[in-house]
């Protein structure tokens, strides 16, 4: 748990240098996936344009399950970078991971929890912006909080704390097992020889397979989650 | 050092601490790729996806209209050439009709023109037949005269000569009766 980190610190702020490359590569390689399957778009699609509609296509459905009609196609945007980033972050940690002096620099962002948490608290601040700016601060405040009777106040902000850590910390939870479980396996690997090579790449393969689907079921499930968090704070309840 | 009052010194920890600093960081970032993935890739896909939309719409929609078209037009031939039948039906049957008529009056017409030349043939003959009597008569009568005054040249006796000339003209009278 306790891995070496580079940090410095800025205005009184803690920043984690391994952190932001992670972020940003991850980013770099959203944006030039999106980038490159956009080039030359065409009526009738073909080849990357296909895959680009595709996910387009996917995150839309899950858009159009909880948000209904025009209001659709202003969260269309952000479930698709949503989903994109999470995906490629997810997978990034299972591809390579990259060292330096003992502090991983490349890894999984989505394997770390601030970076999770702040997903989730965009997710959750947009969410509540939304309630506010549909329902007017009144209604947004009574729906969210005063319901079903206004007793429930304390559990509800409760509610919404637990709704921003478990958003955040399902994600990290199952990003960050499967990539410690693929370090001790490389550990393994390195540590006793050949007896302890082939089983540990055999089971790394399996493990690896795994970890892909828990990555692309965590970032379906997070953007499903924020959009059902979406459109409880922009419908009123009853 | 200049950098070292200016910027921040980097040191390596042991992970203990949290890092809030990083939250604005990932906010930034992840704000920015969105604002990116919107200029060079969102809006241009959904402008098209938008317009494929319309396309396949407009093309069903073609496709509805020119299979009425079509079923019309199937229609309006097939009702031109029941029409057609019809017509030629009636045609027919006009010609028949009209042929069937005029062979009648021909017909008609024939019988007529022959029982009336039958008739005049009839009453020619007729009339010839009378002529040729009365001329027989004449010619009697004269050759009767001639004879006569032959005899009586050979000095024949009137009496022989009546008694001759009345049993010539009651032969000639038998003969007519018949």
């Amino acid at each position: 748990m306790n891995d070496p980190i580079s940090t410095f610190k800025l205005f009184g702020l803690t920043f984690n240098i391994g952190n932001m490359v992670s972020v940003t590569v991850a980013a770099v390689f959203v944006f030039l996936f999106v980038f490159i399957c956009s080039r030359k778009l065409q009526v009738i699609p073909s080849g990357k344009q296909n895959l680009l509609e595709m996910i387009v296509d996917f995150t839309n459905g899950i858009v159009n399950t909880s948000v209904e009609g025009a209001k659709a196609k202003v969260y269309g945007l952000f479930a698709f970078v949503l989903f994109v980033f999470i995906f490629i972050s997810n997978q990034m940690g299972l591809l390579f991971q990259i060292d330096y002096n003992g502090v991983a620099y490349v890894k999984s962002p989505t394997s770390d929890p601030i970076v999770t948490l702040t997903l989730a608290a965009i997710t959750l601040a947009w969410a509540h912006f939304a309630g506010v700016s549909k329902l007017g601060f009144k209604g947004y405040f009574s729906s969210t909080y005063l319901k079903p009777f206004k007793l429930w106040l304390p559990l509800n902000v409760f509610e919404e704390l637990a709704n921003f850590l478990t958003l955040g910390l399902r994600l990290y939870g199952n990003i960050f097992a499967g990539e410690l479980l693929l370090g001790l396996l490389s550990k393994l690997a390195l540590g006793y020889g050949v007896l302890g090579y082939v089983p540990s790449v055999l089971v790394a393969m399996i493990w690896e397979a795994f970890s892909i689907f828990i990555g692309s079921v965590q970032a379906f499930v997070f953007v499903t989650l924020t959009f059902v968090y979406i459109s409880q704070k922009i419908q009123p309840e009853e | 050092m200049l950098s070292h009052s200016l910027l921040p010194t980097v040191a390596v920890t042991d992970g203990g601490g949290l890092y809030y600093g990083n939250m604005i960081f990932t906010a930034l970032v992840f704000i920015i790729l969105m604002l990116l993935i919107m200029k060079f890739a969102w809006k241009p896909l959904s402008e098209m996806m938008e317009k494929r939309a319309n396309k396949i719409a407009d093309d069903i929609n073609s496709a509805e209209k020119s299979r009425k078209d079509a079923e019309d037009l199937a229609k309006q031939r097939e009702d031109a050439l029941a029409k057609s039948r019809e017509d030629a039906t009636d045609i027919i049957n006009n010609a028949k009709q009209s042929a069937q008529v005029q062979s009648d009056q021909i017909v008609t017409t024939a019988r007529n023109d022959a029982q009336s030349i039958k008739a005049s043939a009839q009453k020619d003959i007729e009339q010839e037949r009378k002529d040729a009597l009365a001329n027989t008569k004449n010619d009697v009568a004269n050759l009767s005269i001639e004879i006569a005054s032959k005899i009586i040249q050979k000095e024949l006796k009137a009496d022989d000569q009546k008694a001759l000339i009345d049993s010539y003209i009651e032969g000639l009278g038998k003969q007519d009766a018949r």
